[in-house]
């Protein structure tokens, strides 16, 4: 269904690939205890390059982004973000996470400050920038997700759509270079679907190099510079939407293709 | 099947209708908890009858049959034949409940400090005031000081002259911050910021400012309180409600800081902080209080040099704090864990270190989650620290129970009780529905999330 709606909205979006790296994998590996969760993941990715990923629950995506700014920590291999190394030295990690911003499948919102506040926290705090600059960013951030009339509410007062879009602007507050996204549609009402992904289609326009875990298809289509599909802890396949959903090389993913599109 | 679906073009919704009536309002609500049924019926009755029973006895005991000017307890059973109660022993020994063997001539300074405190937090209940939690940090933090200087008076040394002026300075501060904010500003500070001509400039300088006035104030504090001439008055003195206020009071203005504190530490990655902190937390909690009650009076002063020669009631008030503490960190802990992982996560994901996202993020949310506990700690411990009479410090309780052994009033016992029981009652009902006011304004409008 979403499928069409954001298909019919227009063509693939003009790629700004350049060819700057600006997150580079090597042979990463992660174990939740005895369970091997990410197995020797290569990956490179260009300044204002936008990734799709996919594959089956349980497969690792979410802990391959996650992994990109600490959240989660991997065992082996090597993770540079900017040009830093990510290692156990909390500097690194806070230069990291200041550039990186990050959209959860709960939103995440921090219940007890309103909107504006969720918006400023960070920049005031992490930044220190002062909070008047900091409010007139944030209001410019929010009337680009198109709700700055929502300022004053608490993220208890909002729709779930609503919510997410207030989660992208706090991260876009940070002003950073590389925007991960872990299932942002997942958790809303099928009506609120579309009010995120347009945001998130017109932060692509923009040139932001997007990491995105989701199941949108249609999304993928459209925005995608480079379609990801995981399985098993492993890539199994990249390649670029037209080839991925047209041509799809492995089996699995051509299981895993019509197993989603069938309906 | 066309009943089931809206056949006009425009959907329009059917108006609300009203609740039946027999379910709402008093009647709705007699019926639902009190006549539910020919049982429920019957036990409101039973209880209703019992309820005005007692209520009819104690009616009687305490207002009707009770004596309210005699000179000694035998005069009062003259009168009553032990049917009502002797208010007048309890009125001629009302002095020492309240203030223990504090000098009549001096106990302006401990009411003083008594209105200090209220006047301090007052802003708490003001609706335009900003900045309340500063109120209630300021008070925490400084207020204890001065009062010590107040009830204790002579020499206290200079770094109590210190403290206290700086509780005077805040003391001032906040209540000038209460004049700001109903004169229209902001807060005191913006007030302070326009004064200098600071206003409109990068906010970062702000703090400059603060401390500039800060320290003017200091000064004049500091003067000021050094014109003080209180004559002193030993601990051993202080007594009766007032003693039971003071170690109560610091133990529950410390214990919710070294809660946080020890269970911070208690989930530290770092094992020697995480190890010291669940040790600490679980010796204490594990023993009783009156025990750690006896060790610090009787054992303490032995490991301390006899040139440092311990006041009692310090080694007490001490005791009571770590005591608070290891039950604090374990409500602290409790609502720690009750804060989603995601809201940890966001708040790394923007950049925030640990001890922002622990202030700004976690704690907030928690601590009003936590509310009901904490205060129900703060009610324990205030009760509890009337088991400091049993190590011979005159508190409420031992003051009661003294005055029955007075010659005059020899065998009143019940009267006393009944006071004490009421001057708890009253301090712990507040607190409790202080609480609850609490849990409904505090945070905004966040109730569904």
């Amino acid at each position: 269904m979403s499928l069409e709606t954001v298909d019919s909205e227009g063509q693939h979006i003009a790629s700004a690939v350049s060819d700057e790296v600006v997150i580079n994998l090597s042979q990463v590996n992660k174990w939740y205890g005895d369970f091997h969760v990410l197995k020797d993941i290569d990956l490179t990715v260009y300044k204002g390059e936008r990734i799709v990923i996919c594959g089956p629950s349980g497969s690792g995506k979410s802990t391959l982004i996650r992994c990109i700014n600490r959240l989660e920590e991997h065992q082996r291999g090597d993770i540079q973000v900017n040009g830093v190394t990510m290692d156990t030295n909390l500097k690194n990690i806070d230069a990291i996470r200041r550039d990186v911003g990050m959209v959860f499948q709960q939103f995440n919102l921090f219940p007890h400050l309103t909107v504006l506040e969720n918006c400023t926290l960070a920049p005031i705090w992490v930044k220190n920038m002062a909070k008047s600059e900091a409010e007139s960013v944030a209001m410019t951030l929010l009337e680009r997700v198109q709700i700055p009339e929502q300022a004053a509410k608490y993220p208890g007062q909002l729709s779930g759509g609503q919510q997410q879009r207030v989660a992208i602007a706090r991260s876009l507050a940070m002003n950073p270079n590389i925007m991960l996204f872990d299932e942002p549609t997942s958790a809303l009402d099928p009506e609120m679907i579309s009010e995120v992904l347009d945001v998130m289609v017109g932060l692509a326009e923009s040139g932001m190099t997007m990491l995105v875990v989701t199941h949108e298809m249609g999304f993928a289509k459209r925005v995608a510079d480079r379609v990801i599909f995981m399985d098993q802890g492993e890539i199994v396949e990249q390649n670029t939407p037209d080839e991925f959903f047209n041509n799809p090389k492995s089996d699995r993913t051509k299981l895993f293709l019509s197993q989603i599109l069938a309906h | 099947m066309a009943e089931l679906t809206h056949t006009d073009a425009v959907f329009t919704p059917k108006p609300s209708q009203p609740p039946p009536p027999n379910t709402v309002g008093v009647v709705g609500w007699l019926r639902k908890n009190l006549f539910g049924g020919p049982f429920d019926s019957v036990m409101t009755i039973i209880g209703a009858g019992l309820l005005a029973y007692f209520a009819y006895g104690l009616f009687q005991y305490t207002i009707v049959n009770a004596v309210w000017e005699a000179d000694s307890y035998r005069e009062c059973l003259d009168v009553t034949q032990g049917a009502g109660a002797c208010w007048a022993g309890v009125d001629k020994w009302m002095n020492n409940y309240l203030y223990g063997r504090y000098p009549d001539a001096e106990q302006w300074r401990v009411n003083l400090g008594g209105i200090i405190l209220a006047v301090w937090l007052a802003p708490f209940w003001f609706e335009k005031v900003t900045q309340k939690i500063a109120v209630g940090v300021s008070a925490v933090l400084t207020y204890p000081f001065l009062a010590g200087a107040l009830f204790l008076g002579g020499d206290n040394g200079l770094f109590m002259q210190a403290m206290s002026s700086v509780a005077l300075t805040l003391f001032a501060a906040v209540w000038l911050n209460v004049a700001a904010c109903y004169s229209g500003r902001r807060s005191l500070g913006a007030v302070l910021v326009q004064v200098t001509g600071f206003a409109g400039k990068d906010d970062r300088l702000y703090k400059w400012v603060y401390l500039a006035a800060f320290a003017v104030g200091f000064v004049v504090a500091f003067i000021f309180q050094s014109t003080w001439n209180l004559a002193p008055v030993q601990t051993t003195n202080w007594g009766g409600l007032f003693l039971t206020l003071v170690i109560s009071g610091i133990g529950i203005s410390t214990a919710l800081p070294s809660g946080v504190i020890l269970a911070l530490g208690r989930r530290s990655k770092m094992p020697v902080i995480r190890v010291f902190c669940t040790a600490f937390i679980e010796l204490f909690r594990s023993v009783p209080l009156i025990t750690i009650l006896f060790m610090a009076v009787t054992m303490m002063p032995l490991f301390l040099p006899v040139t440092l020669n311990p006041d009692k009631l310090v080694l007490v008030i001490v005791a009571v704090c770590i005591f608070a503490a290891a039950y604090m960190a374990e409500i602290v802990r409790g609502g720690l864990q009750a804060i989603n992982t995601g809201q940890y996560e966001a708040a790394r994901a923007v950049g925030l270190n640990y001890w922002k996202m622990m202030t700004l993020i976690v704690m907030p949310q928690a601590l009003k989650l936590m509310i009901p506990n904490i205060v129900g700690n703060f009610i324990g411990l205030l009760k509890d620290t009337t088991l400091v009479s049993i190590i011979g410090l005159y508190d409420i309780l031992l003051m009661v129970r003294a005055s029955g052994q007075d010659p005059k009033w020899l065998g009143m016992h019940t009267e006393p009780m009944l006071f004490a029981a009421f001057v708890f009652f009253v301090i712990c009902f507040a607190m409790s529905k202080y609480s609850q006011h609490l849990e409904r304004t505090i945070g905004g409008g966040y109730g569904r999330r």
